[in-house]
């Protein structure tokens, strides 16, 4: 290894070059992403049946799996092995987590062992749980071999854009104790995340039982799952409200989206034309006024402006126009409600959502309008290739923002939708409320599902939007 | 006797071109339609004739629907629960992100990257409402005005946000004041805090509406109509018309648009005076470098 001030060797494990005593730095090393996929791999299967009934119809009733069994100190154990992989991985000491994925599905084998021995009876037939550990267990280790990155981070390297690691001049112990004070400072945040956010998440196995509210949770494997998408004959029924209920979320915060963006787009372009300052500054103030509103409040308001009865003023002004003959009820027709739910989000957001657009705007500097200008362009010219160009990156921003937050439609459709537009209105968050907490017996395990899929589709979305950001702009939103 | 003509600085006038009159009519138009249904609620909470059809003034004044509120405890009640909530959890919200965003500045931290994403991780992922629930249950939370304090006291993003803030104070500073002999906790209050008043009134004021506009928590924890907050009350009274039994005096629109004002009116007092650290907060959560 060559110092890299003055290119003298230095010997493999000297701390300091011999020659100029700068500190030696470590190259960088990659993350193996495939072994951590085998571990992922693993780890979920261990939330599918390890035996299962092979009747059909009856499918998952009785299953038997890690979570069931006798013993849960085994899955914890299970559990734990992979997490460890994972961050093991994570560090880059993906050898040693060859012996953690190696022993989780030791810990496996010795479960299905148990259990077959214990539920192994005629009409049992083995679950998915055994062939996705042994592929995940498999794939981990070969993970472990092979370093995927290696030509993207020789590459970075040779664009001077990855450097050494460097380690500086103390050790990790001695750099702990200097930051000793900071731990403690860590400490309530990180008490408040484990509680408010993690532990949430280990609550998650629910999604693979049968859990009543006041009753012990009891495991069923992916039954949950399987009434969702409508995969067994019993269920391709009772799924419809769950489909309707994923559709609604994409089309109403999407359409949303595009509606809300590309309005406030337009009023800062108009606003940004505006010359007196104050006129500018009260428009401002007005409208982002409606953003510092509740739901609730918009919900109130709206619902008595367009009430159907006479103190509703929207219905009142269009019959005293004559356009229509009796009233109409917007918010209780699914024809209208959309529409209404489009328009009250304009109307509460779309100002506030200028904030961006206006603060880019501010930013173009007045020379280049001048000097277009002065070259004859007209306002449509000047706004097609100086504005819009300098535009387009916050638009892009702004919008993978938002995307990212598609599937946490809840609070704004919970207070506008009632009984009479579920079809149309139904989001997920909403699903899940009503059937948790307005039916008489509720399934938590059902709901927890549902509240699991909504979870991972969101993941996905705020990992595509990140990724993009990335390439738009530089930077991840996360 | 012609005076002599001095040359005097003549402001460039003003052109008034046909587009800029279009665009502050319509600048007008939007301005009203953001503001007609906020003042026809003022204007029917203030009119003992029930404010109906299209009215644009009150009828019949009246006070008696604020009187009201004022007067009933099981009114006046929610809103002191509002604003309590609104005090603790902005203080909580506050004191957890400055915190949290002081160490992750420190670059040099063994561990700083995992508490990064300690963090980031949860704006990925969540376990969502019904684990939550459950967790809250278990925790003996449900039902006390700590299950709607404590959730949303951690906020990542408004961690994050602090963290941006946070890092445009010069580094010099922290170490000139660690080579005089101060704490790590020392330089935090000393140093960062004083520094970072903008951010802390941008972030504090996000908290703050967070907490005073929160109906979700309430919805979700809360069963124990004593512990409702003004949100919750509101949305009973216009929704379900769980009003309070009156003399027939006031009618129950006029209530109902009365309370509407009451929910807002804390913070369309305060926006004026702070919109600046609102916009603030918005754009160094978005557009940094």
């Amino acid at each position: 290894m060559l110092c890299k001030t003055c290119n003298t060797e230095i010997p493999k494990k000297a701390t300091r070059c011999p020659e100029c005593g700068a500190a030696v730095v470590k190259p960088h090393r990659n993350i193996y992403p495939i072994a951590i996929a085998g571990a992922v791999i693993s780890f979920v299967g261990g939330f599918f049946p390890a035996i299962q009934n092979s009747d059909a119809s009856k499918k998952f009733t009785p299953a038997y799996g890690f979570m069931n069994y006798e013993q849960p100190a085994l899955w914890y154990l299970f559990m734990l092995l992979l997490v460890a992989s994972v961050i093991l991985c994570a560090v880059k000491l993906e050898k040693f987590s060859i012996i953690t994925t190696v022993l989780a599905g030791v810990v496996y084998a010795i479960t299905y062992n148990n259990i077959c021995s214990l539920h192994g009876a005629p009409g049992m037939e083995n679950g998915l749980a055994g062939i996705i550990v042994i592929v995940g267990t498999i794939v981990a280790v070969i993970g472990c071999f092979l370093d995927v990155n290696k030509n993207a981070a020789e590459r970075k390297r040779k664009n001077g854009e990855l450097d050494y690691q460097y380690t500086g001049n103390k050790t990790i112990w001695q750099r702990i104790y200097i930051y000793r004070g900071f731990y403690l400072m860590f400490l309530p945040v990180l008490i408040f995340v484990l509680i408010f956010n993690y532990l949430p998440m280990a609550g998650l196995r629910y999604a693979f039982t049968d859990f009543i509210s006041g009753q012990e949770p009891t495991y069923v494997g992916i039954k949950h799952f399987v009434d969702m998408f409508g995969l067994s004959p019993l269920s391709k029924l009772s799924n419809k409200h769950f489909m309707a209920a994923f559709k609604n979320t994409l089309v109403l915060s999407i359409i949303k989206l595009f509606l809300n963006t590309f309005m406030a787009v337009i009023i800062s372009l108009l606003l940004n034309e505006m010359r007196q300052i104050h006129f500018k500054k009260t428009v401002q103030t007005i409208i982002y006024l409606p953003h510092f509103m509740s739901w609730v409040v918009v919900a109130s308001i709206f619902k008595m402006m367009l009430s159907a009865s006479d103190s509703g003023m929207v219905n009142q002004l269009l019959m005293n126009i004559g356009l229509i003959e009796k009233p109409i009820e917007f918010l209780t027709s699914e024809s209208t409600w959309r529409g209404v739910y489009y328009m009250v989000n304009i109307w509460k957001d779309t100002g506030w959502g200028t904030i961006l657009f206006l603060a880019t705007l501010s930013g173009i500097s007045p020379d280049l309008y001048e000097a277009a200008q002065i070259d004859g362009a007209n306002r449509f010219n000047r706004m097609r290739y100086i504005t819009m160009p300098a535009l387009a990156n916050t638009i892009i921003t702004v919008f993978i923002l938002n995307l990212a937050k598609v599937m946490n439609l809840f609070e704004s459709v919970f207070v506008m939708y009632n009984p009479s537009v579920y079809d149309v209105s139904d989001v997920l968050q909403t699903y899940i409320y009503r059937q948790s907490f307005s039916s008489g017996a509720a399934n938590y395990g059902y709901t927890t599902a549902v509240g699991l899929f909504r979870s991972l589709v969101g993941c996905a979305l705020v990992l595509i939007c990140n990724k993009a950001s990335k390439k738009v702009r530089g930077r991840g939103i996360v | 006797m012609e005076d002599t003509k001095k040359a005097v600085y003549k402001k460039p006038k003003k052109k008034i071109t046909p587009f800029s009159i279009v665009n502050t009519i319509l600048f007008i138009l939007i301005s009203i339609i953001i503001l007609i249904p906020i003042w026809k609620v003022l204007v029917d909470s203030l009119d003992a004739a029930a404010g109906y059809g299209m009215r644009l003034w009150p009828a019949k004044f009246t006070f008696g629907a604020y009187k009201m509120i004022v007067s009933r405890a099981d009114l006046y009640r929610p809103f002191f629960i509002s604003i309590g909530v609104t005090f603790a959890g902005t203080l909580v919200g506050l004191i957890l992100s400055t915190l949290g965003a002081y160490v992750l500045i420190q670059w040099d931290m063994p561990g700083r990257n995992l508490f990064s994403w300690i963090l980031l991780f949860t704006m990925l992922f969540s376990g969502g409402m019904i684990p939550t629930y459950v967790v809250m249950m278990d925790l003996h939370l449900t039902n006390t005005l700590w299950s709607v304090i404590l959730p949303l006291g951690i906020n990542v993003y408004n961690l994050v946000l602090m963290r941006n803030f946070f890092e445009g104070i010069p580094t010099s500073l922290f170490e000139s004041a660690k080579l005089d002999g101060c704490s790590p906790m020392g330089i935090f209050v000393k140093i960062v805090l004083p520094l970072s008043k903008a951010a802390l009134a941008a972030i504090g004021l996000m908290f703050a509406v967070t907490y005073w506009n929160d109906y979700t928590n309430f919805k979700i924890y809360i069963t124990d109509n004593k512990l409702f907050n003004f949100q919750m009350k509101l949305r009973a009274m216009v929704m379900d018309n769980d009003l309070p039994t009156d003399d027939g005096s006031i009618s129950t629109n006029t209530i109902q648009n009365a309370a509407i004002i009451v929910a807002i009116i804390p913070f369309m007092i305060l926006y004026p005076f702070c919109q600046d650290y609102f916009v603030q907060g918005v754009n160094v959560g978005a557009v940094k470098e």
